[in-house]
């Protein structure tokens, strides 16, 4: 996420003084997430920041993240049990259970493959990372209407690196009622796949594979923010991503089936080099006495060919001492199907140009239900109120535009779902 | 002698392994369970058949068969039921192998030490020898032998084979869950694994633990023979160790190894050895047999 984002909190408005003694913030969270059946992660998050007053603030966020689990590697069930090599294997076709020798010797046989039963999805059982990302951003009044923000971020992972930095500008008009914001955010990733990058399109059991790869992302948001009346805020954003490089995701595979649905082989999947982005945010926030209804909208589309549609309506309801809330949220997403998304190939129809099973790629419709609790307490003239929050989320995917499969294949579920939830503890406090 | 140690290891595919090492070779029994009292029992099993046949046709051990027989020294000695039986196979394949397969070519190795030099023996050193090697010169009435003094048997090539397939009985009879017996490279498969076909790697003959080929095999045995490391060099000629017990010498052409297919065992490592000893000839001598077999030259 941009640490560009344009600050549209409820936050009060600090006197416009300097302060020699900063407020500092610290807002720190545990996150665990679970897949149905697949990922777990955990995530500690500590942001802290440091509020100089009259906007001159500095902000350091490190979040580390631990993932381990089983990941779809993208191809389809079978009716027979399919035996695939995880990425550090040397070649699919030199992963045996026992070896046959002349020698008297015995191959160590501690090839990692994993078996796929009949009728189940194909996952990595050993999927595992750490990612670890440091970012930090500086905002700073230009004039009393202008502030300028700069920031970067480190994050990294064993077969991948991304730095980042990026910038925003904001003015305040119409007596600080609208704020216009532009903010520009420039990614590189250096990409190094266990086992090497696989070259597209390629035999999976040949394990053809090169080096490493990089790839880039320009980003552009334009913001504006109006307060409409006094308990009504409403933002809106445009932006527009440029990825460029190397797209592919070096571990995702392609079932090719034939005119029977018997399943002769995989390839590695290919993307183009080239993705470009727009979307459209708007949101609503209505403040009442002991209620805050907020309601956004987004629309996404890039030139793969997938749009997408987010709505979301979120509830925060008070306790008559205003130290106490329940926030329930609730969120829809829709997106259409890349445009060289396909499920499986058939023998016949082995693509020379992109392909990829990635179910993320694929037409799809989501609802996450989520509530929040959270309670405040202490804070005086100087320092606002600490704030303890738990939430819980509960993620459901299903996939749309399902194809029967071929022949044997018809009976199969080959578009499973996902579940998945989290759970979120939130310490934020000031010093 | 202290008991050996047995390890039981998890595998990937639901694969459970007890391993061992008998005869001078790493052995592992694979079992398609995650019962580990079970895959114990099994290895356990396997283990204790592979220790006692190793015990009683070991050339070096006093207590062996073997050594009993070199013992006599020309008077002959009544053998056991299962010694008889071994040497009745020895018999056996002598004769349908033209003399190539022997039992007694083992004292060849006076004379060829296959380490890697140059020390290709003398003709004369060879021919020396000779006299001492040939079933044919034993005098086999089962279950009596005699072994004219100077001459040695060896079971060396085919007591593993044999105890893969004891092996392979007693865990038949005790459980039903599908499993493969190991030992250093020979092997016998009960039952397919649940996944489907056993996945056997052929080892790369020049290159320790790693395949050159995968093979799928649901039940039976796979053993492969071959020059792999054992050879001698001398004026860029390749002396392997397979030996020509007609001859003494190398034989000439040999494929770099030799896998074949069988229902034992004991019947696919006889055929294995014996396609080696027929060097160039080795694929024609497969063909001939109607046996599934995989050559690398």
């Amino acid at each position: 996420m941009s640490a560009a984002s344009v600050r549209a909190d409820d936050s009060s408005a600090d006197p416009a003084l300097p302060d020699p003694d900063p407020q500092r913030l610290v807002d720190s969270s545990l996150s665990y997430y679970h897949e149905n059946g697949r990922i777990m992660a955990v995530e500690p998050v500590v942001n802290l920041s440091a509020d100089f007053g009259n906007d001159e603030t500095l902000g350091i966020n490190v979040t580390f993240d631990s993932l381990s689990g089983s990941t779809p590697n993208g191809a389809i069930p079978s009716t027979k049990p399919q035996t695939f090599a995880t990425p550090s294997g040397h070649n699919l076709s030199g992963v045996p259970q026992t070896y046959t020798t002349p020698s008297g010797t015995l191959g160590t046989v501690t090839s990692p493959i994993y078996t796929t039963l009949p009728g189940q999805l194909p996952m990595d059982p050993n999927y595992q990372d750490q990612r670890l990302s440091i970012s930090s951003s500086y905002q700073k009044p230009l004039s009393r209407l202008m502030r300028v923000t700069m920031g970067g971020d480190v994050s990294y992972e064993h077969d991948f690196l991304s730095t980042s930095v990026n910038g925003a500008l904001a003015r305040d008009y119409n007596d600080k009622n609208t704020t216009l914001s532009v903010a520009g955010n420039a990614e590189f990733d250096l990409v190094h796949p266990i086992g090497g990058s696989p070259v597209p399109l390629s035999d999976y059991t040949l394990f053809d594979k090169v080096g490493n790869h990089t790839k880039h992302d320009l980003n552009l948001i334009f913001g504006l923010t109006q307060v409409m009346a006094r308990r009504w805020l409403s933002s809106a954003n445009l932006s527009v991503d440029r990825f460029s490089g190397y797209l592919n995701d070096p571990y995702k595979i392609i079932s090719v089936v034939d005119s029977g649905g018997n399943v002769t082989g995989y390839l590695y999947e290919n993307r183009p080099n080239n993705r470009t982005r727009a979307s459209a945010f708007w949101e609503n926030r209505f403040g009442l006495s002991r209620t805050m209804i907020g309601v956004s909208l987004r629309y996404m589309a890039d030139d793969w060919g997938i749009r997408s549609d987010t709505a979301q309506l979120r509830l925060r309801w008070w306790n008559s001492d205003h130290n106490k809330y329940v926030e329930p949220q609730l969120r829809w997403y829709k997106q259409t199907q890349a445009n060289f998304y396909t499920p499986w190939l058939t023998s016949m129809t082995v693509p020379s140009t992109f392909a990829s099973a990635d179910e993320r790629l694929g037409a799809f419709h989501a609802l996450t239900w989520g509530l929040k609790y959270a309670f405040q307490y202490g804070g005086d003239a100087d320092v606002g109120p600490s704030e303890l929050s738990v939430r819980a989320e509960y993620y459901t995917q299903v996939a749309d535009n399902r194809l029967p499969g071929p022949g044997v294949l018809q009976g199969l579920d080959l578009y499973p779902g996902l579940q998945a939830i989290l759970c979120q503890v939130e310490w934020k406090f000031g010093y | 002698m202290t008991a050996p140690a047995m390890t039981i290891e998890r595998r990937d595919g639901g694969l459970m392994a007890a391993c061992f090492t008998a005869m001078a070779s790493p052995c592992e029994v694979l079992v398609a369970s995650s019962d580990e009292p079970l895959v114990r029992e099994l290895g356990s099993l396997a283990a204790q058949e592979a220790w006692r046949i190793e015990r009683k046709y070991s050339r070096y051990r006093d207590d062996s068969v073997i050594a009993a027989i070199q013992r006599a020294a020309g008077r002959q000695i009544e053998l056991d039921a299962e010694s008889a039986g071994l040497i009745e196979f020895a018999a056996q394949c002598f004769e349908i192998s033209d003399g190539l397969f022997d039992i007694t070519s083992g004292v060849l190795r006076r004379a060829w030490k296959f380490d890697g030099s140059d020390r290709v023996p003398s003709a004369e050193t060879v021919r020396a020898l000779l006299p001492l090697v040939g079933f044919d010169k034993l005098r086999w009435q089962s279950p009596y032998l005699t072994v004219p003094p100077g001459m040695e048997l060896d079971l060396g090539g085919i007591g593993k084979e044999y105890a893969v397939d004891r092996a392979h009985d007693l865990l038949h009879g005790r459980s039903a869950v599908p499993f493969l017996v190991n030992f250093g490279g020979d092997l016998r498969a009960d039952r397919a694994a649940p996944h489907g076909a056993w996945q056997i790697g052929v080892e790369r003959p020049d290159s320790e633990r790693e395949a050159i080929m995968i093979l799928q095999l649901e039940r039976g045995a796979l053993t492969t023979s071959g020059d792999s490391r054992r050879f001698l060099l001398r004026e860029g000629r390749r002396y392997g160790h397979i030996l020509d017990p007609r001859t003494g010498w190398p034989v000439v052409g040999a494929p770099r190894s030799v896998t074949v297919a069988g229902s034992s065992c004991t019947e696919a490592g006889l055929l294995s050895t014996l396609a080696l000893l027929h060097g160039a000839e080795a694929r024609a001598f497969l063909e001939e047999q109607g046996v599934r077999y995989w050559v690398v030259d």
